[in-house]
C-alpha cells in the first residue's frame, strides 16, 4: 500500500466513524462495510473484489454495530481497516474480520474517552452564552470537536496501514491452520449475536410467531430475504388494515369528550 | 384541533433550511455529559437569535436552555427542533408562558422518540436496506451500496424534512394525537412484524453455523449435522441466536456477550467442534 492509498484510506476510516457519520453526515449509513469497501477498493484499485469483502463482511456483522449508547463494534472504521488489510494482502474476508473485530473494539474504548474528553469544551460554550455575543465561537467549538476527532481517525488508520504493511502481512501470509479453523467459526457466530441483538432491540411476546414463520420459510422453502420480506410486509399489511378500522371506529365512538379534552392540554402549553 | 393564535413571527423557508441541514450534525460534538447539546443548540441558532433578538436576557436564557442534555435516534430529531422553536416563539410573545415546559417536552419525547426511532431505523430500514444491499455487493456488484444508501436514505430524508415540517407547525399534539388513536402503536408494530420477520429469515440462511463432528459407532459413521439437519434446518443457528439473545435479554452488557461469543467461537472452531 502506498503512502497515499493510506491516506485514502484514512480519509474514509474517518468519515464512516459513528461520531462522524452521524455529526456531519446524519447517520446516512456510509459507515456500513458495504459502502467503505467500495470505496477501499475504488482507492487500492480493485473495486469488485472491495464489494465481495465489504458485503460478506456486511452478513458477518450486520448487527452488532453500536446502537447509539449501547455500544457494540466501531464497524466503520474497524470494516475500513479490515477490508483495506484483505485487499493489499489478497487474502479473503477472514483477514478483514482477524484485524477488523479486535480494531472496532479498541476503537469503540478510545471513542468512549474521546467523548469523556469533549464534555468540559461545553462549560466553556456556557460561559460563551453569558458573555453574550460569541455565536461565532460556539459554533467553531461545535466543529472543531468533529475536526479533531476526524484527524485522529484518519492519522490513525494512516499510520497503522503505512507503517505496520510489512508487520501486517507477515500476520496474514503466516496464520496457522487452527487460528484460521477459529477465525472462520467466528465468522459463523458473530451474525448471531448481531441477530440476537436486532431481536433484542424489536421482539415482543406478540410478535415471535413472525420469527418463526421468517426462519421457517428461509430454513425449510428457502425463500430468500427479498421474498420473506414481501410475504411480512404483505401480513403487516392486513393486520393495519383490520386494526386501524377498529381503531377509527373507537375512536369516532369516543371523539365526543377526547378532543375537548386536548383543546384543553393545548391552551397550558 | 389548531385553533391556538398563530405567532406574529413565522419560520420562513431559508430557516426551516438552516435547521434541516443542521440537524444532519447533531452527533458532531458528542458528549459524555450534554450528549447532542451542542448539536441541537447549533441547529437552533439562528431561530433563537430571530426570536429573542430584541430581548437579550431572554435570548441568553434560550441559549442556555438548548445546551441541556439531550440525546435521541437522530432521524426523528428535527420533529423536537420543529417543536422547540414553535415553543419559543409563543414563550416571547406571551410572558406568562412557562418557559420550564419547553425543555420538559424534549425531555418527555427523548425515550418514546428514541425507542420508536431506534425500531425503525436500526432495527427495520437498516436491516432491510443492509441484507439486500450485501446480497448484491456479496456477488460483486456495484448496486449494494447504491441499494443500501437509497433503501435507508429515503425514509430517513422523509423523517427529517416532515418531521421538521409537522414538529413546528402542529407540534407535540401531532404526537399526541397518533398515540392517543392508537396508531402509533399499530404503526410501529406492524414494522415490527417485517423487522422480526426478516430477522427469522437472516437466521436460518445468514449464520450456518454446523458441526464437522463425526463418531464411529460399531462399525458405521455417524455424521453429528445429519442428525440436527433431521430435527430442524439450520438449528445450530437458530439455538445460537436465541441463546445470546437470552443473555441480552436478561440485560448482560452486549460487549460482553459479544467478546464472550467470538472467544467461544474461536476454541470451538479451532478444536473443529463447529465450522
Amino acid at each position: 500500500m502506498t503512502a497515499l492509498q493510506a491516506c485514502l484510506v484514512g480519509i474514509v476510516a474517518a468519515l464512516s466513524c459513528a461520531t462522524i457519520e452521524g455529526g456531519w453526515f446524519g447517520e446516512c449509513k456510509i459507515r456500513e462495510p458495504v459502502v467503505t469497501g467500495f470505496l477501499v477498493g475504488l482507492i487500492l484499485g480493485d473495486v469488485k473484489q472491495g464489494l465481495i469483502i465489504g458485503g460478506q463482511l456486511e452478513l458477518i456483522w450486520m448487527g452488532t454495530a453500536s446502537i447509539g449508547p449501547v455500544a457494540g463494534l466501531a464497524v466503520g472504521p474497524g470494516g475500513t481497516i479490515g477490508t483495506a488489510i484483505a485487499l493489499s494482502t489478497g487474502a479473503g474476508v477472514e483477514a478483514a474480520m482477524a484485524f477488523g473485530v479486535p480494531v472496532s473494539v479498541l476503537l469503540q474504548f478510545i471513542q468512549s474517552l474521546i467523548d469523556t474528553g469533549y464534555s468540559l469544551p461545553m462549560h466553556t460554550v456556557d460561559n460563551l452564552i453569558d458573555q453574550g455575543g460569541q455565536e461565532r465561537k460556539i459554533v467553531w467549538i461545535h466543529w472543531l470537536c468533529g475536526i479533531i476527532t476526524f484527524a485522529f481517525y484518519w492519522l490513525l488508520t494512516w499510520a497503522a496501514l503505512f507503517l505496520g504493511n510489512d508487520a501486517i502481512s507477515v500476520v496474514v501470509n503466516n496464520i496457522p491452520e487452527w487460528a484460521s479453523k477459529g477465525l472462520s467459526a467466528v465468522a459463523l457466530v458473530l451474525p448471531a449475536v448481531g441477530y440476537a441483538m436486532l431481536l433484542n432491540l424489536l421482539l415482543e411476546k406478540n410478535l415471535v410467531p413472525y420469527f418463526i414463520i421468517g426462519f421457517v420459510l428461509a430454513a425449510y422453502l428457502g425463500v430468500s430475504m427479498v421474498g420473506v420480506a414481501l410475504v411480512a410486509f404483505a401480513l403487516a399489511f392486513i393486520i393495519y388494515i383490520e386494526r386501524s378500522n377498529k381503531t377509527s371506529i373507537l375512536q369516532h365512538k369516543l371523539a365526543g369528550f377526547t378532543s375537548t379534552d386536548f383543546d384543553d392540554e393545548e391552551d397550558e402549553l | 384541533m389548531s385553533n391556538k393564535a398563530k405567532p406574529a413571527h413565522e419560520l420562513s423557508k431559508k430557516e426551516f433550511k438552516t435547521i434541516f441541514w443542521r440537524s444532519f450534525t447533531l452527533l458532531g460534538s458528542f458528549n459524555s455529559e450534554r450528549m447532542e447539546g451542542l448539536g441541537y443548540e447549533y441547529a437552533l441558532m439562528p431561530s433563537l437569535k430571530r426570536i429573542w433578538g430584541d430581548d437579550e436576557e431572554g435570548y441568553k436564557e434560550a441559549l442556555h436552555r438548548h445546551m441541556a442534555a439531550f440525546n435521541m435516534t437522530v432521524a426523528p430529531s428535527p420533529f423536537v427542533m420543529g417543536i422547540s422553536v414553535a415553543m419559543e416563539e409563543m414563550a416571547h410573545d406571551d410572558p406568562s408562558f412557562d418557559k420550564e415546559s419547553i425543555n420538559a417536552i424534549k425531555v418527555s419525547l427523548m425515550g418514546p422518540l428514541s425507542g420508536i426511532g431506534d425500531t425503525f431505523f436500526w432495527g427495520i430500514f437498516k436491516v432491510v436496506a443492509c441484507s439486500l444491499g450485501a446480497s448484491f455487493a456479496a456477488q460483486g456488484s456495484i448496486l449494494g451500496p447504491i441499494v443500501l444508501l437509497a433503501l435507508f436514505n429515503i425514509p430517513n430524508l422523509l423523517t427529517r424534512y416532515y418531521g421538521l415540517k409537522i414538529g413546528y407547525s402542529q407540534g407535540a399534539s401531532w404526537l399526541a394525537d397518533m398515540e392517543q388513536s392508537g396508531m402509533m402503536k399499530l404503526f410501529t408494530y406492524c414494522a415490527g412484524i417485517v423487522g422480526v420477520a426478516s430477522i427469522g429469515c437472516l437466521t436460518a440462511s445468514w449464520v450456518g453455523i454446523t458441526s464437522p463432528l463425526s463418531f464411529v459407532i460399531s462399525g458405521s459413521e455417524i455424521v453429528l449435522q445429519d442428525y440436527l439437519d433431521q430435527i430442524c434446518p439450520q438449528l445450530l443457528s437458530l439455538l445460537a441466536v436465541l441463546g445470546f439473545y437470552k443473555f441480552l435479554h436478561s440485560k448482560v452488557s452486549v460487549i460482553k456477550v459479544l467478546c464472550s461469543g467470538v472467544v467461544i467461537a474461536f476454541v470451538l472452531g479451532a478444536l473443529g467442534v463447529i465450522g
